[in-house]
Order: structure tokens, then C-alpha cells, then sequence
């Protein structure tokens, strides 16, 4: 039956709360949160590559929030604060760079390079929802795991920009050659996940936040 | 001795600049110091410009060497020291017992000697006993609490400071005292009491006067934690005291309140008929909440919408009389608030200073109604924000002072912004004082129905519950 | 001035807070040991501003404590240790006073030495405005300044023509010569012309230094400090100075140098391990740091403040983590 303008049915869900619900049916409440945030990365901000990794069982086993003692039994609200938190994680590949550390961006000033030169780089994202409880220790566990996560490899990473002249080249080649080397320094920051938190609070309208949170104390970006 | 300096800090500037950049906000190069040109030329009020600072520290020899510099300012700057002309040098003595009479009346009395005449500092014939005279202040006709006399008082400071006896000495209170002598105006000397040797007969000064010199390390030592003085109020008293403004304790200054203070019935207090008693809502403000849950559980007291539609079921023939019917919910009026008790109050949520603008005739016999009151707050002692009725009973404590004048009926937004109590609250965090005023907004006695052409007033003076005074 | 005071440091504590009164000891500690306090005084000698504070320095129970672990500070309780001056002999008293006077003499011949030269200076000055025919004006202008260098009574320096005036006051051999250790010899003859009066800064002398054999004063145990000790502690041991933070909404402020040449790095806030957070805070700091490009640290240790057994633990015990906003 064709639809007219009488049509007395209520409006259709949108297409975010049918796949949410489509995604989600059998699965924990968290897993909404991580869809909608998928959704938002893939179609607002036109991430690609995107792909969600299961966090280690072992993470989800911190203390309850409060004064409990460290090795004292775990309690119930310890069972209830698990069943919210964040099973997952979602990377995936921006359209830009999202981060640059105030002392790589001045090496790639100096060797002439841009952001669009570079490859491209694969970013975790923590998805959550305001009134989750967070506490240090969760933030510490999520960024443990991050070394146990595997990347199903689809090419994205690893594809070569074309027809690069051979001065750029060898820039490019030394970039990454001092990246390596940084990589266990610190130097151009810690290990870096983006927290992204969704409004659900009173009258919240699904607005998805994104704050860049780095391991260890990691100087401003001064732009 | 007119201090030229402080006139010139006195004339407020309204340079906009100036207010955006707080000076005092960051720590400052002390070689910007030597720039400070109000100090060679007082008719020149302007402060320095913000210093230029480096995003992080670098190898290289010339920041080390601008930092070298810099710290070399700030060493000569602080060790300046303290030094008293001979020529207008004011000399108080620490009484550690608080105010007594002077030691030649304790003496004389007893040898009962009538010369009163004579000199200023002869016994008035009354002190019969030195038993009778009591460090209490009662014998001496000033404040228990203060601590320093000023045998000779002179110059411009005693105009708003200290409380003379019938020997003509000047009493300072502990904050008093520690604040002239840190700004280089009071040479405090140790009483012969405290001081293990009489060496005064050697020292070639006269005997009444005891002659060693307090430093600033034991005038802090000997005044802080006196008489209810922390130091987070001596900060908020100095801290004012220099950009030229007057302070006075406030009678909240104790944590034990004995008397309920009732606050002095302003010309602008109204009093309303249709008060409800107090103890039937608590305190004004938070018993605002009791009541609308009242109102909510309650629905016959007000218009109830199961007898039809809320603003009744007559012709309305304008929107201002819908409005006025829909206007249900229960708003808190600064105005009919119960009469403000001191001891509602908690400490330190408690208002300890009154404080006058420098441009305020302020008569230290008769003070006026203050322009401000401070509550002072330890960030230590105090972690977290204020509760409703914790704020509630501090801002009852203040009297009504309703916007009044052409602007306020203008602008709305300063009307709310103004509010009809204000209260200003120091908070001081490890020596560092953040001021924030808390006023008592009635955004029910704001009706926009009635107004004609919506709210009025500047955006740039948009409300803000709590903002930064300076 | 790059002299090290005599260690440990006596910190004096009043009236439950923390305090210096030693320029030595202030200068010392900013240098050898990133710890700047915050000054709370009035200068003498620009008192009616708030921008230019001086002594005493307030330290936070974190800056003390961490002073005293290192074994560079002790705390003094200062109301019981200024009970000395009652033991004080009469000899002391008699130096000491002796010591002042000389002080006094030094300003005094100091102050009138610059007077002579502003003199001096306003005179050629008059001299060449003279020369260029505007003479009524320069003695007009020159008068008032006069008369402002004569009543002055701490400022020595308050003249118009010379603003190098107010950098000579502060110029170091100056200093040497107002400082206390100076034995400018100075007769008992001129005891009948009044000296300047000298408020000392600190009590030693007259008291002996508390840490010297001699001295009986009263020493305290380390402070007691909040459970963000470790992470000040941790931030402290990586080169950063730190400062209270409230007024920039957080509880320390980072500088990655010397706040007098760098601006911060940081807005601090410390959390316990399972403390629970509101992830709405993250965002508000996030927020807040990247507003005045800044970033915002979230930090705090593993082990509570008594569950470490050294302090190279309880710094390794700590993990943080800077925020900033993702800009998308």
C-alpha cells in the first residue's frame, strides 16, 4: 500500500535505532553504545575500515568503585558495575589526522612533510556513555589491553602512496624510521586511545563527544 | 607622610585590558618590576604588561640565562628590607596578653599619686588596684583582641585601623598589626616580659620602650592563629588591604555565636505581612525545594487541573492573564525571607569581614553598612562546594539589598545579575585567593509576560550565578 | 646568590600551614629543587599591589613534605620555638641590637648616596633642559619629584628622570650591603643620631639557627598530606614545578620549567585507583585544558599513601594520563 499523507501509522524508527536494535538484540546493553558510536565515526565523521575488537575478559574484573581495599572479596555491586563496562573497543581509519604531537609536527615542518603525505593510521576508540562508571583503574586496563588486540589486516594500513617523488621519499623513509624510534621513547607521546562518550544523560540527544586520551603526561598540541 | 603610591593604586582603572588579564593570576617576572613606573611616578597608575614566557624549557644558554636573570630579580626584590625612618617611624609593642594599662599606671596607682594633669600618660584616679586590670581590654576601653599598642600613634594608618585607649596608645588587632609591619610601616618590638635579658638600659633608648625589634617571622608566629586569625584570613585581609580597600571584622569572625545578630534593618529591607513562619519551611532558600514537593504531592492546594484546564475555562483576552494563571510552581522571594539569624549559619560559610570600597568615607568609630561581606574558605579545610542550605543561611545572614537605581530597572539582566543578597566568598587555596560572588537571584519577580518589548539588557552582562569580582 | 643555606631548611609551621621566611632558603629551594610556594607577603617597598607579592612563602603540605622526605627541610613549630627569645642572654641581645644599627647605618648611607646622585642627574638634567629654553618647565617638574625622594621613606627610589633608580635598588651589590651578615663598623657616638630601624625578615639571629647544636626548638614530624601526595610526588620527580590549582579549576597547575620563564603544561587533577569518576568531569577538564592550551592530567598511584614502603615507589606506583580534545 502505497503511503499517503494521511497515513495514520507512526513514524518509522530512524535508521541509527534499527540497526541498533537490529545489532544489539541478544547481546548486553553496551553493545548500543559501541553501534551508535560505529555509526557515528562511519557516517559523521567518515571513518572507514572500522572494526570493533572484543576487550580481554580479564580487564573487566576491577574492583568496585569506592573504598573497598585492594584484595578484599568482591562484592556485588562489583557483578553489577561489570555488566557496564566497555566490552569493546572500535578502530578504525580517520579522513584526517586526528592527532599530531606538538614535537612531530615540528619534525615534519622541518622535513617539509604534511599530514597528507603520511600513511594512514589506525585509531582505537573507547566507547562510552555518560553516568558509566570510570575510574583510573579502568582507564589503566583499557590501555593494558591494547597490546593484546589484534587488527584483522583489510589492506587499508599498508596501502602506498603513488607516485611520490624520490626526495620525498627518503623524507618520508627517515619520518618513519624516527617514529619507530620514538615509539618506545615517549617522545611523540604515550599510547593514545580517543574516548568518545555519547549524551545519554537527562534529556541527552545522542551527541558523541571525542577527547584524545594519552598515556602518561603528554605535552599540549599548541594550535 | 602621604604614601603616594597607595593613591595611585587607589584610582581604579577601567582600562577593560586590564581586568581581562589578571596580572596577579600567574606568577609574574620580578624583572617586570624595575618597569613598575608608578613607583618613580605616582600620577601613573598603569601596572606592567604581562610578561613574555616559553612554551618549555630549551638547551639553549640565553633562556638559561633570561631565567638566571629573572630569579636574580626576584631574590633582590625579596630581600629588600623592612626599614623605619627615624624621622616617621611608628613603634607598637606586642602584648601578648592583650591590652593592659601602661606599666607606670600599674606602678603609680598604687602609690595612688593625683596628677592626671600633668601628663598624658597618668593614671586616672578610678584605677585603685592592679589586680582589677585584667587582660580582658575592660580596664583599657578596647577590643580584648587586640594585641600591639602604638604608644605614639602617628600618620595616616591609624584613620582606619586600631582603637585608642585613655592613655592616648593606639590597639591593633593581630591582622592589623601583621599587615603594617609587613608593608614596612610598624616597627614592632618584643615586650621586656618576653625577652630573656633587660637589655633596654644598655641599648641607650629610653627604658619604657623595649627595644628589640619583632621580625616578620615572629609576628607571624606570635599573630597568626590569635584571636580566630587564620592565616587564609589574613591573606584575604592583606590581600585586600593593598589594593586599598577597608576591612573590619565581621560580627560571624567566632565559630561560637552566642547572640543571634540580627542584621541591621537596611533602608531598602522591606518587611511583608504575608511572612510564613520560618520553622515551618527552614531555611529561605532551601525551603523552597520542601515546598514545591508539597505542591507536587499536594495538587488541591493550588489550581488543580483535574476541575479543567489550568488557567481556567473563562474567556482570556490576553496572554499576560494565561500567564499569570499558569504560573503554578512556588518561587522563592529574596524579599519575604525569614529574618536572618547568624547562628543559621555554619562555619565557614559565615560572613568574618565587612568591606569598604577605598572610595567609601569609612569612619573607624562608626563604620557604615559595608560594602561587601566576605566569607572566607580554606581549600584545605573545606573540599567541597557549598550546599544549598549551607549558601542559603549565608546568604540570609546578609541584608536585603534589592537592585535599586535607573540601570537595575533598565536592565534585567542586571537585576538578576545584582541580585537582593550578595555575598562574596574568598576561597584561598594554599595562599592563592579566588574571589566569587554568590547573589540571590528572583527570576520569579522577573515576569517577561509583563514586560513590553522582552528582556532588555547588555549580552556582554549576560547572568552568571557566580563570577569572578575583581 | 647561589649560595645553599645551611640544611635542613627549617620550615616554620603556624597555625596548621607551612611557611619561609628566608630568602636564602626561597631562592634555594626554587633552584636546587623545582619548589616555588606561593608568596603571600607585601613588599615593602611597592606594598599597595597585588601583582609583585613577597615573603613569607607558603608551601603546601605536598612542597613540605616532599622537602622533608628528602632529608633538604625540617618543620619547626614556630609559636614554641620563638619561646627562645626569653633565653636570650644579654650579650645576644646587645649584638644583636648592634647588628641592627650597623644595618640601619648602611641603608642610610646608601639611601643618602642615591639621593645625591638623583640630585646629580635631575640637576644635569635641568642643566640641559635649560639649554633648550624650557627651563620654567623642567624646574616645575623637577621640584615636586624633590620633594617625593626626601619624604620617601622605604622607596629610595622614586624619581622621574631615572628610571635606572628602581633597577639599582635591586642590584646585588646593594643587597650585600643591607644584608645582615655586613659588620659595617659603626660607633656607639652615633647613638645620638637615630639609625634606621630594621624589621628582620627572619628570627636568626637573634636565635640560634634550629638545627644548630645550640638551639632547643621544638621540631615536628613530616606533614600529613592528602592521597594526591603521590601523584604531586610523581610529576615532581619527572622536572615539573607545581603549583595550587583551584584557580585554574584543577587541583595543581604543571609548569614544565620555572613558572617565572614557562607557562604550564598541565591542569592536575588526582583520582584514587577506585575512585569513581564521572566520565562528565574527563570531558569538563578535557575541555577546560584544551580552552587555554593546556592539557588536562588525570593521575593517581596504584598504592594508597601508606602502602609504599619508598618513595621511588610510590612515584612508580603512579599512572597518568593527559586529555585533550579530539577536535572532531
Amino acid at each position: 500500500m502505497p503511503s499517503t499523507q494521511e497515513d495514520p501509522a507512526p513514524p518509522k524508527l530512524s535508521s541509527l535505532s534499527q540497526l541498533i536494535s537490529a545489532a544489539s538484540a541478544s547481546e548486553n546493553p553496551l553493545a548500543a553504545t559501541t553501534i551508535q558510536i560505529l555509526h557515528n565515526l562511519r557516517h559523521q565523521h567518515l571513518w572507514t575500515s572500522l572494526q570493533i575488537h572484543d576487550l580481554p575478559a580479564h580487564i573487566n574484573t576491577p574492583k568496585a568503585p569506592g573504598t573497598i581495599p585492594h584484595g578484599s572479596p568482591l562484592d556485588s555491586t562489583t557483578q553489577k558495575n561489570n555488566n557496564i563496562l566497555p566490552t569493546s573497543l572500535i578502530s578504525g581509519i580517520p579522513p584526517h589526522r586526528v592527532y599530531t604531537h606538538p614535537d612531530e609536527q615540528l619534525y615534519m615542518l622541518e622535513k617539509g612533510l604534511h599530514d597528507d603525505d603520511l600513511r594512514q593510521e589506525r585509531l582505537f576508540v573507547i566507547p562510552t556513555a555518560q553516568g558509566q562508571p570510570w575510574s583510573l583503574h579502568r582507564m589503566a586496563a583499557v590501555f593494558d589491553s591494547l597490546a593484546e588486540i589484534r587488527v584483522t589486516d583489510d589492506g587499508a594500513e599498508s596501502r602506498t602512496e603513488q607516485s611520490v617523488d624520490p626526495d620525498k621519499a627518503s623524507k618520508l623513509a627517515e619520518y618513519y624510521y624516527k617514529k619507530e624510534q620514538v615509539r618506545a621513547t615517549g617522545e611523540w607521546g604515550g599510547k593514545r586511545l580517543l574516548l568518545a562518550m555519547v549524551d545519554r544523560g537527562l534529556g541527552g540527544e545522542g551527541t558523541v563527544v571525542y577527547y584524545v586520551v594519552q598515556e602518561g603526561e603528554v605535552k599540549p598540541r599548541q594550535n | 607622610m602621604a604614601d603616594a603610591d597607595e593613591d595611585a593604586i587607589r584610582a581604579p582603572s577601567n582600562n577593560p585590558a586590564q581586568i581581562e588579564t589578571d596580572l596577579s593570576d600567574e606568577t609574574q617576572d620580578f624583572r617586570l618590576l624595575s618597569h613598575l613606573n608608578f613607583l618613580s611616578d605616582p600620577s601613573s597608575g598603569s601596572l606592567p604588561r604581562r610578561g613574555e614566557k616559553d612554551f618549555e624549557p630549551n638547551p639553549t644558554e640565553f633562556q638559561a640565562d633570561v631565567l638566571s636573570a629573572s630569579r636574580q630579580a626576584m631574590h633582590n626584590a625579596l630581600a629588600y628590607p623592612r626599614i623605619h625612618n627615624p624621622k616617621n617611624q611608628i613603634v607598637g609593642i606586642y602584648a601578648p596578653e592583650g591590652p593592659t594599662p601602661p606599666p607606670q599606671v600599674i606602678g603609680e596607682s598604687l602609690k595612688t599619686v593625683d596628677e592626671q594633669q600633668k601628663s598624658t600618660e597618668s593614671a586616672p584616679p578610678a584605677q585603685s588596684k592592679p589586680e582589677s586590670i585584667k587582660p580582658d581590654g575592660k580596664g583599657v576601653g578596647v577590643s580584648p583582641e587586640t594585641c600591639v599598642y602604638v604608644p605614639t600613634p602617628k600618620g595616616q594608618y591609624f584613620k582606619t585601623m586600631g582603637q585608642a585607649d585613655r592613655w592616648n596608645r593606639v590597639w591593633l588587632l593581630p591582622e592589623e598589626a601583621l599587615y603594617l609591619l609587613e608593608r614596612g610601616s610598624l616597627d614592632i618590638r618584643w615586650p621586656s616580659s618576653l625577652i630573656g635579658s633587660d637589655s633596654n638600659s644598655e641599648s641607650g633608648v629610653s627604658t619604657d620602650e623595649p627595644s628589640i625589634p619583632m621580625s616578620l617571622q615572629a609576628a607571624y608566629a606570635c599573630f597568626i592563629g590569635r584571636a580566630g586569625l587564620t592565616l587564609e584570613r589574613f591573606s584575604v585581609y592583606t590581600g585586600l588591604r593593598r589594593l586599598g580597600y577597608m576591612l573590619i571584622r565581621a560580627p560571624g569572625w567566632h565559630d561560637s555565636i552566642e547572640q543571634s545578630e540580627t542584621a541591621p534593618a537596611t533602608s531598602g529591607t522591606q518587611k511583608t505581612a504575608t511572612q510564613p513562619p520560618s520553622a515551618q519551611r527552614g531555611p529561605g532558600l532551601a525551603g523552597i525545594f520542601g515546598r514545591v514537593f508539597q505542591w507536587i504531592h499536594d495538587p488541591m492546594s493550588t489550581a488543580s487541573t483535574t476541575a479543567g484546564p489550568v488557567a481556567g475555562l473563562g474567556i482570556h483576552r490576553n496572554y499576560a492573564d494565561v500567564y499569570r494563571k499558569l504560573a503554578l510552581i512556588p518561587w522563592y522571594d529574596p524579599v519575604t525571607a525569614p529574618e536572618p539569624h547568624l547562628d543559621d549559619t555554619t562555619p565557614p560559610f559565615r560572613i568574618v569581614f565587612h568591606v569598604y570600597k577605598p572610595s567609601t568615607t569609612f569612619k573607624k568609630t562608626a563604620p557604615p553598612p559595608p560594602d561587601f561581606r566576605i566569607a572566607v574558605l580554606s581549600t584545605r579545610d573545606q573540599t567541597s562546594f557549598p550546599t544549598l542550605s549551607q549558601l542559603g543561611a549565608l546568604l540570609e545572614s546578609t541584608p536585603l539589598d534589592p537592585p535599586r537605581g535607573d540601570k537595575m530597572d533598565r536592565l534585567l539582566y542586571m537585576r538578576l545579575r545584582h541580585g537582593y543578597r550578595h555575598v562574596i566568598l574568598a576561597v584561598v587555596d594554599q595562599g592563592v585567593v579566588s574571589y566569587l560572588r554568590v547573589a540571590d537571584s528572583a527570576f520569579g519577580k522577573e515576569k517577561l509576560y509583563e514586560a513590553k518589548n522582552g528582556p532588555s539588557g547588555t549580552k556582554r552582562n549576560r547572568f552568571s550565578h557566580g563570577s569572578k569580582r575583581r | 646568590m647561589d649560595l645553599t643555606p645551611t640544611l635542613p631548611i627549617p620550615i616554620s609551621y603556624v597555625s596548621g600551614r607551612y611557611l619561609l621566611f628566608s630568602i636564602d632558603a626561597v631562592t634555594y629551594l626554587r633552584r636546587e629543587h623545582n619548589i616555588c610556594g606561593v608568596l603571600i607577603g607585601t613588599l615593602p617597598q611597592i606594598p599597595q599591589q597585588n601583582v609583585f607579592l613577597g615573603l613569607p612563602l607558603e608551601l603546601t603540605p605536598e612542597e613540605a613534605r616532599l622537602l622533608v622526605d628528602k632529608g633538604v627541610a625540617c618543620i619547626v613549630d614556630e609559636a614554641k620555638a620563638q619561646l627562645g627569645m626569653k633565653s636570650l642572654l644579654e650579650e645576644d641581645c646587645r649584638r644583636y641590637l648592634h647588628d641592627l644599627e650597623a644595618q640601619g647605618l648602611g641603608v642610610m648611607r646608601v639611601q643618602s648616596d642615591r639621593k645625591e646622585q638623583q640630585r646629580e642627574q635631575t640637576l644635569k638634567k635641568i642643566e640641559a633642559k635649560k639649554a633648550k629654553a624650557k627651563a620654567s618647565k623642567a624646574s616645575a617638574a623637577a621640584a615636586p619629584a624633590d620633594a617625593a625622594t626626601t619624604t620617601s621613606t622605604s622607596t629610595t627610589a622614586s624619581h622621574k628622570d631615572t628610571p635606572s633608580a628602581v633597577v639599582d635598588l635591586f642590584a646585588a651589590d646593594e643587597r650585600n650591603t643591607l644584608s645582615p651578615n655586613s659588620r659595617t663598623s659603626s660607633s656607639r657616638t652615633t647613638a645620638s643620631q637615630p639609625t634606621m630601624g630594621i624589621t628582620p625578615a627572619t628570627s636568626y639571629p637573634p636565635l640560634s639557627h634550629p638545627v644548630s647544636s645550640s638551639s632547643s626548638a621544638p621540631l615536628l614530624p613530616a606533614p600529613t598530606v592528602p592521597e594526591s601526595y603521590a601523584l604531586f610526588a610523581h610529576l615532581h620527580s619527572r622536572g615539573y614545578f607545581l603549583s595550587p590549582g583551584l584557580r585554574f579549576g584543577c587541583q595543581y597547575v604543571a609548569y614544565p620549567g620555572d613558572p617565572l620563564r614557562f607557562h604550564s603544561h598541565f591542569l592536575v587533577v588526582s583520582a584514587e585507583w577506585d575512585q569513581e569518576i564521572d566520565l562528565m568531569d574527563v570531558i569538563i577538564g578535557g575541555r577546560l585544558g584544551t580552552g587555554v592550551k593546556k592539557g588536562f592530567l588525570l593521575g593517581g598511584s596504584e598504592k594508597s599513601i601508606d602502602e609504599v614502603e619508598t618513595e621511588a615507589e610510590r612515584v612508580d606506583s603512579v599512572r597518568t594520563f593527559s586529555i585533550e580534545w579530539a577536535g572532531m
